[in-house]
C-alpha cells in the first residue's frame, strides 16, 4: 500500500462539519497538495532504491525469497531484487566455521539462553561401556553447506546439532571402556563421533557439514580423579622399584665378573709359577746330580760343608760343647763376639 | 476535478477492492504450510507450497503451521532400569507436522503438540528403559567385548614376549555383560512406538535420541566409590608387582653373584690343583733319579731356608762339622 493513495482517500471526506482551525489546515493542504505529492514521490523512490539492492559479504551467501517462496541463492557481491519486501534476502554465513562447545564455554561464545541454565558438567559427564563415568568435553565445528536447507529444513538447526552431537558422543563413548576413553581412544572416538553425527544430520537434511569434532579435556569425574592419579603414581613407583633393583644388579654383577676373572688369572699365575718352579728345581737337581755322580763322596762333602759354612756365618750365637768335658755346664750368653765361634775348653 | 460524492464513491470502492485483494491473497512462507478454513471449517487440502496463494476473501481464514523439523526436548526423568539401577534419562525427539489438518484439529498448535509429546514420549521412554538393563541404554554394540578380549590377548602375548611384566586388569573395571538391543535400537524402539501413537495427531516422529543418560545422584556416589576402590586396587596391584619384580631382580643379583664367585673359585682351585699335580709329577720324575742324593740336597736346602740368624745354636764338638776341632784328621 502506498503513501499517496492513503492521503488522497482521506482528503475527500466530509470536512464541512470540521471546526474552523481544521478547515484551515485542510485548505493549506489543498493548496500545497503538489508539494506533499512531490515529497511522497521522493520518499517512495528512496524506499524503492533502498530495498532494491543488497550486498552479500564474502563470508556469506544470500537466500532470496519472493513472496515467501524460495527463489535463488546468491553469491557475494552487489545484487538487485524486487523492492518493498516482494523479494527479501536472508544472508547466511556459509564460509564461516561455526563452533558448538560441550561441557564448557569459551568466553567469546555467546550462547542462547536454553543452555545457560544447564550445568555444564551434566553435558560432559557420560557413562562408559564398563558402566564407569567419564567427563568428556568436546567441540563440534560445522559449516552451513546449503543455506536454503539450513533456513527452511528445521525450526532450530543449532539445537539439533547440539542434541545429536550429545547423543552420538554418548553412544560412541558408551561402546568403550573408561580407560580407552581416557587414554588411547581419543582420536578414534572423535572421528567416529564425527562420522555418525554427519550421518544423522544428513538424515535430517539440514544443509550442515560437520568440519570436525575434537575431544578437549577428557577426565575421570572430579571425585575419582585422585585415585586415577594414584594409579599413575603407582606405575611410577613400580618403575622406580624395578629400576633400583636393576641398578643394583648392574652395579654388582659386572664387578663380580671382573673379580672372578681376577681370581682365575691369579690362579693361572700361581699354576705357572708352581710348574716353573718344579721344572727349575728339577733341572737344578738333575745338573747337580750329574756332577755328584762323577765324584759322589767329594761332592756330598762339599755340599755339606758349604751349607754349614753358610749357616754358621749367618748365626749370631753358636755354643759349642765338647762332650769330653763332663759336668761342665755350658755357659750361655755374653761369651762370644759377633759372628764368632768360641770354643769352651 | 471529480465531484465530492464521486470522490467518496471511488475512495470507498478503492478501499473495498484493496481489502478484498489483500484478503484474497496470502503468502505461505518457506518452511510453513497453511490450512484454509471457512467459518472455522477446514476447506480442502493443506497448502504446503510456499509462495503467493489466493482464497475467497473475508469468509476464508488462513491458519499456518510449521512444515520444518521441530525439536522436542524431554524433561530429564528418573527411571529404574530392569536391573534396578536408577538413572536419569534425558531424551530429545525430532518431529514434523505431516498432516496439518489433523494437527490443527487435534492439538491446535505446537504448544498443544508439546503436551502430547511430553505425555507420550515420557511414558514410552519410561516403559522402554525400565524393560531393559542399564547396559542396553549405555552401549550400542558388543564391540567392547572384542576390545577387551583383544587387549587381554595382546597383554598375554606381551607377557610371553617379556615386553610387559604382568597383564594389568586395568581395563575391565566395571561389569561387562552382553547386550541384546543396544542404545540405538532402544531409541529406535521408543521412536517407533511414539510414532504409532502420534500418528493420529498428524505428527511424524523422525527420531528419538537418548541425549543424556546419567546415574541418579545416590547411585552416582556409589559408582564413584566403586571407581575409587577399583583404582586403588589397581594401584596396589601395580605397586606389589613392582615390589615383586624388585625382589626377583634382587634374588637374581644374589644368585648371579654367588654363581660367579663360586665358579671363579672352582676354576681357580682346579687350575691350582692341576698345576700342583704337574709340579709334583715333575719333582717326582726328576728326583727319582737318585733318592738318597735328593734327600741330602733337599735337607741341606731346607737347613739354609729354615734357620734364622738369631737361632740359639748349641753344638757338640762331636758333630760331623766340628769333628776336626778336636782331632786332626
Amino acid at each position: 500500500m502506498s503513501f499517496s493513495t492513503h492521503n488522497g482517500g482521506k482528503a475527500g471526506d466530509p470536512f464541512q462539519d470540521f471546526p474552523e482551525e481544521f478547515k484551515k489546515i485542510i485548505e493549506v493542504m489543498r493548496t500545497r497538495l503538489h508539494l506533499i505529492l512531490y515529497g511522497a514521490g521522493a520518499f517512495f523512490l528512496l524506499i524503492t532504491a533502498l530495498t532494491s539492492f543488497y550486498t552479500v559479504q564474502p563470508s556469506e551467501e544470500a537466500v532470496i525469497v519472493r513472496l515467501g517462496k524460495y527463489l535463488e541463492t546468491n553469491t557475494p557481491g552487489l545484487h538487485f531484487k524486487l523492492p518493498f519486501g516482494i523479494d527479501s534476502a536472508v544472508k547466511v554465513r556459509t564460509k564461516l566455521v561455526l563452533q558448538e562447545e560441550f561441557g564448557f564455554r569459551s568466553t567469546e561464545a555467546n550462547d542462547n539462553t536454553t543452555y545457560q541454565k544447564d550445568n555444564f558438567a551434566k553435558e560432559s559427564l557420560m557413562l562408559t561401556g564398563d558402566l564407569n563415568v567419564a567427563d568428556v568435553e568436546w567441540i563440534v565445528q560445522y559449516q552451513i553447506s546449503d543455506p536454503r536447507k539450513y533456513l527452511f529444513a528445521a525450526q532450530d538447526p543449532g539445537r539439533n546439532i547440539r542434541d545429536v552431537s550429545e547423543a552420538i558422543m554418548r553412544r560412541v563413548v558408551g561402546d568403550r571402556t573408561v580407560n580407552e576413553t581416557l587414554t588411547t581412544g581419543r582420536v578414534e572416538i572423535a572421528s567416529e563421533a564425527q562420522r555418525l553425527t554427519q550421518e544423522v544430520l544428513d538424515k535430517y537434511d539440514l544443509g550442515i557439514r560437520v568440519v570436525t569434532i575434537k575431544l578437549q579435556d577428557v577426565n575421570p569425574p572430579d571425585l575419582v580423579k585422585p585415585s586415577f592419579n594414584e594409579v599413575n603414581a603407582a606405575k611410577q613407583e613400580q618403575e622406580k622399584a624395578i629400576n633400583m633393583a636393576e641398578e643394583e644388579y648392574n652395579k654388582v654383577i659386572p664387578e663380580a665378573r671382573g673379580k672372578a676373572e681376577e681370581t682365575i688369572s691369579q690362579a693361572e699365575g700361581y699354576a705357572a709359577a708352581v710348574v716353573n718352579r718344579a721344572k727349575g728345581d728339577t733341572e737344578r737337581f738333575t745338573l747337580t746330580l750329574q756332577e755328584y755322580r762323577r765324584a759322589p763322596d767329594i761332592t756330598r762333602k762339599r755340599i755339606y760343608l758349604e751349607t754349614m759354612e753358610e749357616l754358621f756365618l749367618r748365626f749370631e750365637k753358636v755354643t759349642i760343647v765338647d762332650d769330653k768335658l763332663k759336668g761342665l755346664l755350658p755357659i750361655f750368653g755374653g761369651l762370644g763376639g759377633k759372628k764368632a765361634a768360641e770354643v769352651v775348653e | 476535478m471529480m465531484t465530492l460524492p464521486k470522490m467518496i464513491l471511488v475512495g470507498v470502492a478503492g478501499i473495498v477492492v484493496l481489502a478484498a485483494s489483500l484478503s484474497a491473497a496470502y503468502i505461505v512462507p518457506e518452511g510453513r504450510q497453511a490450512i484454509i478454513t471457512q467459518f472455522g471449517r477446514p476447506i480442502g487440502e493443506p497448502i504446503t507450497e510456499a509462495g503467493l496463494h489466493a482464497k475467497v476473501p473475508f469468509i476464508q481464514d488462513v491458519q499456518y503451521v510449521d512444515k520444518r523439523i521441530l525439536t522436542w526436548d524431554g524433561y530429564p526423568n528418573q527411571i529404574p532400569t530392569r536391573d534396578k539401577k536408577y538413572i536419569v534419562v534425558d531424551t530429545t525427539a525430532r518431529w514434523r507436522i505431516h498432516d496439518a489438518l489433523k494437527f490443527i484439529q487435534t492439538v491446535q498448535n505446537e504448544r498443544g503438540a508439546k503436551a502430547r509429546l511430553d505425555a507420550i514420549l515420557d511414558a514410552i521412554t519410561r516403559d522402554t528403559i525400565s524393560n531393559h538393563n542399564l547396559v542396553e541404554a549405555v552401549r550400542n554394540t558388543n564391540s567392547i567385548l572384542d576390545y577387551i578380549q583383544k587387549r587381554a590377548e595382546e597383554a598375554k602375548k606381551k607377557v610371553a614376549e617379556g615386553t610387559i611384566l604382568v597383564a594389568e586388569e586395568e581395563e575391565i573395571t566395571g561389569e561387562i555383560e552382553k547386550i541384546q538391543t543396544g542404545r540405538e535400537n532402544l531409541s529406535g524402539l521408543i521412536a517407533k512406538k511414539a510414532a504409532e501413537e502420534l500418528k493420529d495427531f498428524g505428527i511424524t516422529v523422525i527420531d528419538v535420541q537418548l541425549r543424556r543418560i546419567a546415574y541418579e545422584a545416590s547411585v552416582e556416589k556409589k559408582v564413584y566409590e566403586r571407581m575409587i576402590s577399583e583404582r586403588k586396587r589397581v594401584a596396589e596391584k601395580i605397586r606389589s608387582i613392582g615390589k615383586g619384580e624388585q625382589a626377583k631382580i634382587q634374588g637374581k643379583t644374589s644368585r648371579d653373584l654367588q654363581r660367579i664367585d663360586s665358579e671363579a673359585y672352582r676354576r681357580a682351585q682346579s687350575v691350582r690343583g692341576k698345576a700342583e699335580a704337574e709340579s709334583s709329577a715333575i719333582y717326582a720324575k726328576g728326583m727319582s733319579q737318585d733318592r738318597r742324593f735328593y734327600d741330602f740336597v733337599r735337607t741341606m736346602d731346607a737347613y739354609k731356608k729354615s734357620m734364622k740368624a738369631d737361632t740359639q745354636f748349641l753344638l757338640s764338638t762331636d758333630s760331623d762339622f766340628l769333628r776336626l776341632l778336636r782331632s786332626s784328621p
